[in-house]
This record gives structure tokens, C-alpha cells and sequence, in this order.
């Protein structure tokens, strides 16, 4: 197990390495850059201003030499300073970190209270009118884009009900804790009902599948607690798609919250990576992908460990 | 709790007396989708909605009415007897333009969804079923996948030349281009999913008994993963690519959003979906449409997901 | 499903006006679409960072809104009439000129510190520095020698006298008292991570504006109280809050549901969202939409053979109708364009070559430059080449795409076809208009101040090239030396009316060349509560917020 969790970690730091490269280089290869866009906009730039600004901000150099720069200060626990807003990086990210957290934590949080319970009794009373019912609420959840969503949203409680405020963080001013959530109400809503409706049919048809299992037959005929039979040994085994879908929905919650961040003014990771990628503002970019990539990792290492514990057939040397 | 047991282990008397007569294996399949009653409605409906889209040449020129060209005069017309469901903000008819939308939102849909499935089934056996070094690398490379962020990808590839990477002419002055540049990204970003459900079920499967057998008897690896082992796994494949072509749909109009998307003239109910959201105030119905068709192609989608689900596990015979 | 979702919305409009949260006493909250990313003047250049910054400071002079210079920092407009500007020969034997200023004699930083010469003194020494990162470095490079008098007094030198010798308008300071510590000239380059403005940003001392930042959080809002050192007419808000939201539509609901109170013009909502918005709430709201200096245009590569016949460019702007584009799409409000010159600036000619929509006088020219053989419904020449462009613009943009499309079903009309390709901005105006990579036309805007020269537009020596690094705006190639001699005289004619002649046949030049296709003056709209008072559009890139003390609930 020691070793299994060694290997894996070494592993997960080479993805990462290779990832900050190829981000690295992602980022670079993409056309333009902002120092064009400001020779574009601005008629009194030069060619000169512009050569001059390249080697401000370090742009003459090529690609791996930068990067090899950045990883040189990153080993060191210098993550170098964002372009866009001249100050160090880990002061831009941790507040957006911080944010994000919240968010994904809630709306994962409460995705999962609501899905397994859900998909669970789905499962049991196929095609009943509950069934059919959480069926139809999932397949909405899944059919609405989510800045579509979004808007119904601000339309329904901000502007129709006035009860909830229409986007940003906090009122200004203000700072209690009640205040935070009210703000929070919204985006969660947004993120969770289309995860509810995700996990709820992977916990649905994990756990249909697995009610026909003769084992389950089994139990049942030897005159098991239905309840157990259902919590125990049923949804143990309904869970491994599904553990696998969880851990890649959040991990993609980290850095996807794109839209609903936009679309409610919150400052997340999602928008901060989406718009520093369009800045070439390459450290932040790169922290932010770095943090949702590792994210990722270890989320999916969650997913194999917890594989293991539900089949006793899959065992980690 | 009593009627879950009921109707999945009890046979009828009716049908215990009787064997009926062999079926072919397509045939029975064929047979238990049938009884799922939501799922032929969902077929019926995506099979509508492909008609649709295949005949919208033909249905624009019964009509005779173009899908493109502009009429100034004619913007938020109301539904008449011409434009049954009004006119968009161009004067366009919005019936005809969601038909051709169809055609775009069920491709892109349907055939990324396939090719992300097929890609991510292979992937997910191989490493399922090799282990070791090749499924720690395969894993790996997942993850590094999936967290590759797809916008600069895709900004990048927005921005190549098609005609230097080799595509012969026809195809990259085509204005379809957009289109085939989606389909080939989410491909190539979304057979994670599939990959890992599927070596998730490959894992369980291998120490199974059957899958012991076959290997004793010395059938040949590709036998055991496409024989033995993909039946098996096909189901949560179902049910995730029928979820991916819904979400594939979505996602075409989340990149329309961002401006990533098809590019107009040509239309998708992604992006007429995202056209109408700053008309959202006055012109709702701009919205709904595009919307609803989202909504039921999606629905219909999982349901034929489920009925196939069914379909395809034997133990559901008997209901 | 449909049912619940129309009802859903029909419940919201009608229910829209009673949820309208009432305005807070003394406070504003005004909402922009674009957070800046610094608040250096000098670092960086962005419109959001302007209208931000013009709260708390004024450069020394600006254009007001009608157009005419004044000054705002200074106490006099300095011209040579008055004596305090003197054209002079400059050591190299050209024509320079030497410009007296005298800044306010109340104006103090916020925390006391008078606004003096050191600090312009200090600005200069700054911004000339190569290696802080100034974007607009040709204000400062214009500048051959300044000089301080006394502590309100300074002169400035520049190295040619153009009829604009008198403007700084892009001169904002920084104070010396502050800036001092955090900039070395030996490492100027670390002065952008060490910057007061993004350090301490909301020190007093730093602004010296009807108001002054007492909270800023990035990317989310700022927020202005009134600073009690300002000189001239005194704020009338307690708060000022300027609240970022990217989405235009959740803008709209902001604004419905009470959380904002206006959205200023100046990078709100779009046209046909404000057009559509005053349709249903025409009670609640004044509107202003002003139509200003932002001109929407296509712009040619001369270096397509079929662009290079005049013919065919001319042909294309007859076959199109921008008037019906304006008027259906716009309800008018945005004026159709002729040249790049705008009807509300003192230099038009209204007597400029009009293109008015005719499809025969189009098929003609077509006919005459060769295009004459119709094959699949477009126009080929005998050598078989099909009448075929690439238009492209900004992926994303809801408006242009509209006129992208109408225009491609006129033009389809004469036999001529486009091909829609569009980009994101950053590459569509990183790359392809600056390097000329587009290989028909380019649909976009240019924003400008009254009377500016489209030097860098317009002149042979300003198209981009990989030889000068791709500098200049000339993205059409064209080249026209009657055209460059007229830009040479205009800039240094200080004769209004001699420079009125040049500005008419530079008009007379750009409609029968066309070299870009003209569509429209865009508008911007500004949706005002009733209560608000004070808002004036400008119609130029100096906006509303330069004049901000004049804001007031009623």
C-alpha cells in the first residue's frame, strides 16, 4: 500500500511537471499576445515600443527559456509576479482559491446529499412516478446550458422575487457571514443541479445493474434486511462508476465553473485561469492550471483507493 | 421493496409453460427494447428530429424559403402561416433555421459521442486489462488530459492555417470548418470519461470466472476484450455516451457562448441558443425554441440510453 | 415544459418593475464590463482604466464634449495667440515648439501634498524611461526638453508644431512624493511590481480627483469616496461603486433587479440590447445614445488582386444598402458613415462622394473590371476566378455578426460571394489585421478623438511589415503618395481654415480611393436612472467619468 501510494505520488508529480510545460507551451503558441493587441489599438505605438516592451516583460526570449526560468524560481518557491496585475502570484490565486473551494465544496456537498439518496430510490422503484419524476428533473438539469441556466436563475430570484442578489461576492460594506451565503445561493444552485442530475443517473443505473446481480438475489433469498442488502452491499458496488464520475466532475468543478463565475461576477479559478490564458499572463495561468491538475490527481487516486475498498476484487500492491 | 423482487425474480406462469421458440441474439434485444416504452418514444423523437434534419434541403425548397438570406423587413416576425414559428433577428425563418440548426447540433452530437466512446473504450480495455506500467501510463496521460485546458486549444487550433497542415482546399475554405474543428477537438478531450468507466469495469471483470475460463482455454486477448469483456462493459458505455452526446450538444453551445462556437451564417441551436440571450428580455421565444430542442433531444437520448441498457442485459428478460 | 418556461418569463416582465430595488441615499453603483488590470497611469493602456482613473485624477488638458480643448489640470489653455506657446528651432534645424503650463493652484493630492512641478518633473523621468513599460511612449518622446519654473509653472518642448502643440491630454501624474521610494532608474523595470497604485491602492495620496479609491478588489469593483482636497466643484456622492460584470445580460438583470443603478456607455451593454431595453422600460430610464468617435468599418487587402481595381471597390460599397442596416438594426442610431470622418466634427464635408445603395452602377463596374460571367449564382471573369472574399471579424461580437450577415446577403445579390470566417479578438487583432494576415476583409472599429489624424491609417510609411516589426495601422496596404503628403500638411497646418481645405480633399481622396468600406458611426448607450443626474456623454475616447463631480441624484 506504502509503496502503491509512493509510486503513484511520483507519478502524479511527472504528470505535473509535464503538464506545466505543455501549458507552458500552450499558452505560448497561441496567436497574438497582448502587447499586439495594444500596438493594434494604440496609433501612436512603435515598432520600437513594442520590441521594447517584448523585453520589459521578457517576451524576446524564447519559450523553454522562460520556462525553464519560471520552474527554476517555482522549485524555489517563487512563483514569479502576474503580468496583468503586478503582483506576486500565490496574492492573485489564494483568494480565488479560496473562493472556488466554497464553491465546490458546497455544490459538491450537496450533489452528492441529494444524488445517491436520489438515484438510489430510482433504482429501487424503476419507472414508478418518482422515478420518473427524478428522471425528468435530471434530464432538465442536463439539457439546460449552463449560462442559460444561469440567467433563469438571476431572472427568477433576483429580478421577479428580488430575494437573492443578482451576482458578485458580498454586498459592499458588509461582511458577515449571511451575507456570504446569500451571495453563494445562487452559483451552488447553478453547479449543483446540473451535478445532481449527473451523479443521480450514474448512481441510478450503477445501482439498477447491480439489483439484478445474483449475489444480491442471493442475499435477498437468504432473507437479508432489504436495507442492508440496499445500503451495504448494493450501493458498494453501484459506486465504482460512479466514485469514478464524481472525482472527475469535481476535479473539473475546480477549474470549469467558467460560465457560472461569469455569469454571477464570482471570482473563482475558472475565470482567473480563462482570462490570464487570454493575458499571456503565463504565471498565474500556469499556478491555476497547476492547482486544478493536482487537484485532479489526487482526486483521482481518491477514486482507485475507494475502488479498492468497495471490490475486495481489486486490491493496490 | 416487495415489488422491486417481484418483477425481477419472479416469472410468470404464463410464460414458464412454453419455451418460446430461439430468438435471433439482435432479435431479443430488439424485442426488450421494445417493452421500454419512454425509449421508443425517444427514438421516435431523435429519428423525427434526424429526418428532419437530413430532408431541411428539401423541406426549405417545399417551402420555398432560404435559411440565409436576410430580410431586414421581416425581424421578430410574429408565428403566421409563413414562418410558423416567427422570424429570428434577421428576418430568417426560425422554423427552417432550427431545422438546419438540427442537422449541425445532432452531428456534432452524435458522431463526437461515437468517436470519443470508440476512442475511450479502447483505451479503458487496454489499460483495464494490461495493467502495470501501460495502465499506470494510460491513467496518467487521462489525467493530464483532463486537465488540459481545452480554451487555449482550442484558440490555438482556431488560429491554424488548415491549408498549411495539409487539408486539401475544399474543406478548409469550406465555412463548415468551424465545424469539423469542434468535432475533432472534443474528441480528442473527451474520451477520458469513457476510458475510465471502462477500465474501471475491465478491472472488475478481468478476475471474474468466464473471463478465467476464456484465458485457460487460451483465447486470444483481442477475443477476451471484444467478446467477453466489452458485452459486459457496454452498458455503463451506453449510458455514458448517450450522457456525452447530450453534453457534447451542450458544449457546442457553451464554446458559441465564449465565441469559440459555429460561426454564422451556419446554424446550430448552440448558437442560436447563445444569439438570443441578450434579446432574452424582448424576444424570448427566440430562446425557448432552441432551448426545447436541446432539452428533448437530451431526454430522448437517455431514454433510448436506458431502454439500450436494458436491451442488452439478459437478466432483464421476463418482465 | 415549454408551457412553464414561457409563463416563467411572461410572470418575470410583468412582475419586473415592482422588485425595483429603490436607490440608496448618496450612493451610486455603476456597472462596466471590464475590470483594469493596473491603475498605473502609465503602465498598461485600456479603456476600463481610463474611465477608473479620470474618477480620481485629469490629465492636463482633454477634449470636453464638444469637442473642443480645454483645460482641466491646467489654468489656461496654453496657444501662441496668448503667448504661452512659442514656436521655436530646434537644435537640429526643425520647427519645434515651446508650451508654458500652470497647474491649478489648489490642486493637492489627497493627503494634502500639493500638485507641483516636481510631480510632472518625476512623471516625465518615469515615463521616458525605457525599461518601466510606458505603453504610450510618443507623448513622452514628443517631448525634446521640460522644464520646471517655479512649483506651479512648467514649460515643455516639443519636437514638432502640429496643430494639437498645445494638448497633454494623455499626461496624467504621478505623485513624486509617493512614487519616489518605489522607482529606481537603475532598475526601472521592477517600478511595475512596486507601484503605489497596485501596492497601496487606496492610498490618498494618489488621487487628486472629485473623489478618491477607499476600496478596490480585482476584477470585482472600487470604491470612491469624496476627496476632500479636490479643487474644483465638490462631489455630490457619498459612494461611488463601480461594479464589474462581464455578461451583458446579466447586466441587464443587474440593473432590472436594483443592484446596479446605471450602465455607463462607455463599456455597457450593446446597441441593440439598450435599443430593446428602453422599448420596455421607457419610463424609467433616460437614455442617451450617443453616437460618437467609434467608427465601424471593413477594411480591404489591397494586396487581393481583385481588391486592387478601384472598380470592385467601389462596386461593393454601391451594392450595399447601410442605410437599411442602420435603420433595421439599429432604429437609427448609429449614423451611416462616409469617410472616417464623423458628422458632428467641425472638419466634414458634407459634400463627400456618397455611395448610395445601386445595384445597376454596381453590376456595371463589376461588368467593367471583368466580372461579367454569372456561373452558380456569383459573378466569375473570363479567366474563371470567382468574385469571392473571406470576411472576417471578432468571434462573439452579437452586432458585428448581424451586419456580417445582412452584408453577405447583399453583396450575395450582385453575384459576389463572402465567406463568413471569424476569430477571437485576441487573435483577430494579435495577428491577423496587424500582420495582414486576412486576405479579403477585415470588419472592425477604430475609436478616436476629435480631429485626430489617421496618420498611422492612412500612410504608405505605416504599413505593417515584418521589417518594422509590424508597426503602423495601415492595414489595407495602401499606398497613395498624394495621400501621405496630405496627412504630412494636415498634421502641422495650424490654419483652420487652410487645414479645413486639406481635411476635404483627404475626404474627397478616401471616398473615391475606398480602400476601407465606411459602414457606421456606432452609438453607445447609456441608460440613466431619472433620479441621476449630471451624466455626459462625450461621443470620444475621453468619457463620462472626466466629469464625474457633476454627478448627482436629484
Amino acid at each position: 500500500m506504502t509503496r502503491f501510494l509512493s509510486i503513484r505520488f511520483l507519478q502524479a508529480s511527472i504528470v505535473v511537471l509535464v503538464m506545466s510545460f505543455v501549458v507552458y507551451g500552450l499558452i505560448g503558441l497561441m496567436p497574438g499576445d497582448p502587447i499586439d493587441i495594444m500596438l493594434a489599438g494604440d496609433p501612436n505605438m512603435t515598432a520600437a515600443d513594442a520590441a521594447r516592451l517584448r523585453a520589459v516583460y521578457g517576451l524576446d526570449r524564447s519559450i523553454l527559456e522562460r520556462y525553464l526560468d519560471w520552474l527554476g524560481g517555482a522549485i524555489n518557491g517563487d512563483f514569479g509576479y502576474s503580468r496583468q496585475h503586478h503582483q506576486p502570484v500565490l496574492t492573485i490565486v489564494l483568494p480565488r482559491l479560496l473562493n472556488t473551494l466554497y464553491l465546490m465544496i458546497c455544490a459538491f456537498l450537496i450533489s452528492v446529499a441529494v444524488a445517491i439518496p436520489a438515484g438510489v430510490y430510482a433504482a429501487r422503484h424503476p419507472r414508478s412516478l418518482v422515478d420518473q419524476a427524478i428522471n425528468l428533473f435530471c434530464f432538465a438539469g442536463i439539457s439546460l446550458p449552463v449560462f442559460f441556466l444561469a440567467l433563469l436563475l438571476i431572472i427568477l430570484f433576483a429580478v421577479v422575487l428580488g430575494v437573492l442578489p443578482a451576482g458578485g461576492m458580498k454586498t459592499i460594506g458588509e461582511s458577515s457571514f449571511g451575507d456570504r451565503l446569500r451571495y453563494l445561493v445562487l452559483p451552488v444552485a447553478t453547479l449543483t443541479i446540473a451535478n445532481i442530475a449527473q451523479v443521480t443517473r450514474y448512481v441510478r443505473s450503477g445501482m439498477i445493474e447491480v439489483l439484478r446481480e445474483d449475489y444480491i438475489r442471493t442475499a435477498r433469498a437468504k432473507g437479508a434486511n432489504e436495507n442492508r442488502v440496499v445500503w451495504r452491499h448494493a450501493l458498494r458496488n453501484a459506486m465504482i462508476p460512479t466514485v469514478t464520475i464524481m472525482a472527475l466532475e469535481c476535479g473539473t468543478l475546480l477549474s470549469g465553473a467558467l460560465i457560472t463565475e461569469t455569469m454571477f461576477s464570482y471570482l473563482g479559478m475558472g475565470k482567473l485561469i480563462f482570462d490570464s490564458i487570454l493575458a499571456n499572463d503565463f504565471n498565474v495561468a500556469l499556478i491555476g492550471l497547476l492547482f486544478a491538475c493536482s487537484v485532479t490527481l489526487v482526486l483521482n487516486l481518491i477514486a482507485d483507493l475507494l475502488y479498492a475498498a468497495l471490490d475486495p476484487r481489486i486490491s493496490y500492491r | 421493496m416487495v415489488s422491486v423482487i417481484s418483477t425481477e425474480t419472479v416469472t410468470r406462469p404464463g410464460q414458464d409453460a412454453a419455451l418460446p421458440p430461439p430468438l435471433s441474439p439482435s432479435l431479443l434485444v430488439w424485442r426488450r427494447f421494445k417493452r421500454h416504452k419512454a425509449a421508443l418514444v425517444g427514438a421516435g423523437i431523435l429519428i423525427f428530429l434526424a429526418l428532419l434534419a437530413i430532408l431541411a434541403p428539401l423541406i426549405a425548397g417545399w417551402r420555398g424559403q432560404d435559411h440565409e438570406a436576410v430580410d431586414l423587413f421581416n425581424r421578430f416576425q410574429p408565428a403566421s402561416a409563413a414562418h410558423p414559428l416567427g422570424t429570428d433577428d434577421l428576418g430568417r425563418d426560425l422554423l427552417l433555421r432550427l431545422i438546419y440548426g438540427g442537422r449541425i447540433s445532432l452531428f456534432v452530437g452524435l458522431v463526437t459521442a461515437c468517436l470519443t466512446a470508440s476512442l475511450g473504450t479502447v483505451i479503458g480495455l487496454i489499460s483495464g486489462w494490461y495493467g502495470g506500467r501501460t495502465d499506470a501510463f494510460l491513467m496518467r496521460l487521462c489525467d493530464g488530459w483532463i486537465s488540459l485546458p481545452l480554451l487555449p486549444v482550442l484558440i490555438v487550433l482556431a488560429a491554424v492555417d488548415p491549408t498549411k497542415v495539409g487539408l486539401p482546399m475544399a474543406i478548409a475554405k469550406s465555412p463548415d470548418l468551424s465545424l469539423y474543428r469542434i468535432v475533432l477537438i472534443i474528441s480528442l478531450v473527451a474520451w477520458t470519461t469513457s476510458a475510465r468507466l471502462v477500465r474501471g469495469v475491465t478491472l472488475t471483470l478481468k478476475t471474474r470466472d468466464f473471463v478465467q475460463a476464456a484465458v485457460a482455454q487460451g483465447a486470444s486477448t483481442a477475443r477476451i476484450l471484444f467478446v467477453h469483456i466489452l458485452p459486459n462493459a457496454l452498458s455503463p458505455i451506453l449510458v455514458a455516451a448517450t450522457l456525452a452526446s447530450g453534453n457534447i450538444i451542450l458544449l457546442e453551445s457553451t464554446l458559441s457562448f465564449l465565441g469559440l462556437g459555429i460561426q454564422p451564417p451556419v446554424a446550430s441551436w448552440g448558437n442560436i441558443l447563445t444569439n438570443a440571450q441578450e434579446i432574452i428580455w424582448s424576444q424570448p421565444m427566440q430562446a425557448i425554441y432552441p432551448g426545447i430542442l436541446i432539452f428533448a433531444t437530451v431526454i430522448s437520448l437517455n431514454f433510448v440510453g436506458d431502454g439500450l441498457q436494458d436491451a442488452f442485459d439478459p437478466r432483464t428478460e421476463g418482465r | 415544459m415549454r408551457f412553464l418556461a414561457t409563463s416563467l418569463l411572461a410572470a418575470s416582465f410583468a412582475l419586473t418593475g415592482a422588485a425595483l430595488a429603490q436607490q440608496k441615499p448618496g450612493e451610486l453603483t455603476v456597472a462596466m464590463q471590464q475590470f483594469p488590470a493596473t491603475l498605473n497611469p502609465h503602465i498598461d493602456s485600456m479603456l476600463a482604466k481610463t474611465i477608473v482613473l479620470h474618477m480620481t485624477q485629469r490629465p492636463l488638458t482633454t477634449y470636453d464634449e464638444k469637442w473642443q480643448a480645454i483645460c482641466l489640470l491646467c489654468t489656461e489653455l496654453p496657444t501662441i495667440e496668448n503667448g504661452k506657446a512659442v514656436p521655436v528651432d530646434l537644435p537640429d534645424g526643425k520647427k519645434g515648439v515651446k508650451v508654458t503650463y500652470t497647474i491649478h493652484p489648489n490642486a493637492k493630492w489627497g493627503d494634502g501634498t500639493p500638485v507641483t512641478t516636481k510631480d510632472v518633473m518625476f512623471t516625465h523621468e518615469v515615463g521616458k524611461n525605457a525599461e518601466t513599460g510606458v505603453a504610450n511612449m510618443e507623448q513622452f518622446r514628443e517631448i525634446v526638453a521640460i522644464e520646471a519654473k517655479d512649483d506651479k509653472t512648467f514649460t515643455v518642448t516639443k519636437d514638432k508644431l502640429k496643430f494639437t502643440y498645445n494638448l497633454l491630454n494623455d499626461f496624467r501624474l504621478i505623485p513624486e512624493h509617493i512614487e519616489r521610494a518605489n522607482f529606481d532608474p537603475k532598475q526601472a523595470a521592477e517600478y511595475k511590481k512596486r507601484t503605489a497604485y497596485d501596492t497601496q491602492t487606496t492610498n490618498p495620496g494618489l488621487f487628486f480627483g472629485p473623489y478618491k479609491i477607499t476600496e478596490i478588489v480585482t476584477s470585482s469593483h472600487v470604491v470612491f469616496e469624496p476627496n476632500p482636497t479636490w479643487f474644483g466643484e465638490p462631489a455630490k456622492f457619498k459612494r461611488v461603486i463601480f461594479k464589474v460584470i462581464e455578461n451583458t445580460a446579466a447586466m441587464e438583470a443587474n440593473l432590472l433587479s436594483g443592484s446596479v443603478d446605471y450602465i455607463m456607455g462607455e463599456l455597457g451593454v450593446t446597441i441593440d440590447q439598450g435599443i430593446a431595453f428602453q422599448k420596455r422600460n421607457p419610463d424609467k430610464y433616460n437614455y442617451d445614445f450617443k453616437p460618437g468617435l467609434v467608427y465601424e468599418h471593413i477594411d480591404l487587402n489591397l494586396d487581393n488582386p481583385l481588391l486592387k481595381d478601384k472598380r470592385v471597390r467601389q462596386a461593393l460599397l454601391y451594392a450595399i444598402n447601410r442605410e437599411q442596416i442602420v435603420q433595421q438594426l439599429f432604429e437609427g442610431k448609429q449614423p451611416v458613415a462616409h469617410t472616417n470622418i464623423n458628422p458632428l466634427d467641425w472638419i466634414y464635408d458634407k459634400d463627400v462622394k456618397t455611395y448610395r445603395p445601386d445595384a445597376k452602377k454596381a453590376a456595371e463596374l463589376l461588368d467593367a473590371a471583368g466580372f461579367n460571367v454569372m456561373k452558380e449564382g456569383y459573378r466569375h471573369n473570363a479567366a474563371g476566378d470567382r468574385l469571392r472574399f473571406e470576411l472576417m471579424t471578432t468571434a462573439g461580437n452579437r452586432s458585428r455578426e448581424l451586419v456580417q450577415q445582412v452584408l453577405q446577403s447583399q453583396w450575395k445579390a450582385v453575384g459576389v460571394e463572402i465567406v463568413i470566417k471569424n476569430e477571437p479578438a485576441r487573435v483577430f487583432f494579435g495577428e491577423t489585421t496587424k500582420e495582414r494576415k486576412y486576405t479579403g476583409m477585415a470588419l472592425f472599429a477604430w475609436i478616436s478623438s476629435p480631429e485626430s489624424v489617421p496618420l498611422t491609417q492612412f500612410h504608405s510609411n505605416h504599413i505593417p511589415t515584418k521589417e518594422n516589426n509590424w508597426a503602423g495601422q495601415n492595414y489595407t496596404g495602401y499606398k497613395n503618395p498624394e495621400m501621405d503628403k496630405l496627412l504630412e500638411d494636415i498634421e502641422v497646418e495650424l490654419d483652420k481654415n487652410k487645414r479645413l481645405a486639406l481635411w476635404t480633399k483627404f475626404q474627397a481622396i478616401y471616398a473615391e480611393d475606398i480602400a476601407v468600406l465606411p459602414l457606421f458611426f456606432r452609438a453607445e448607450p447609456f441608460i440613466v436612472p431619472k433620479w441621476l443626474k449630471g451624466i455626459q456623454p462625450t461621443g470620444h475616447q475621453y468619457g463620462t467619468t472626466m466629469w464625474s463631480q457633476n454627478w448627482a441624484a436629484n
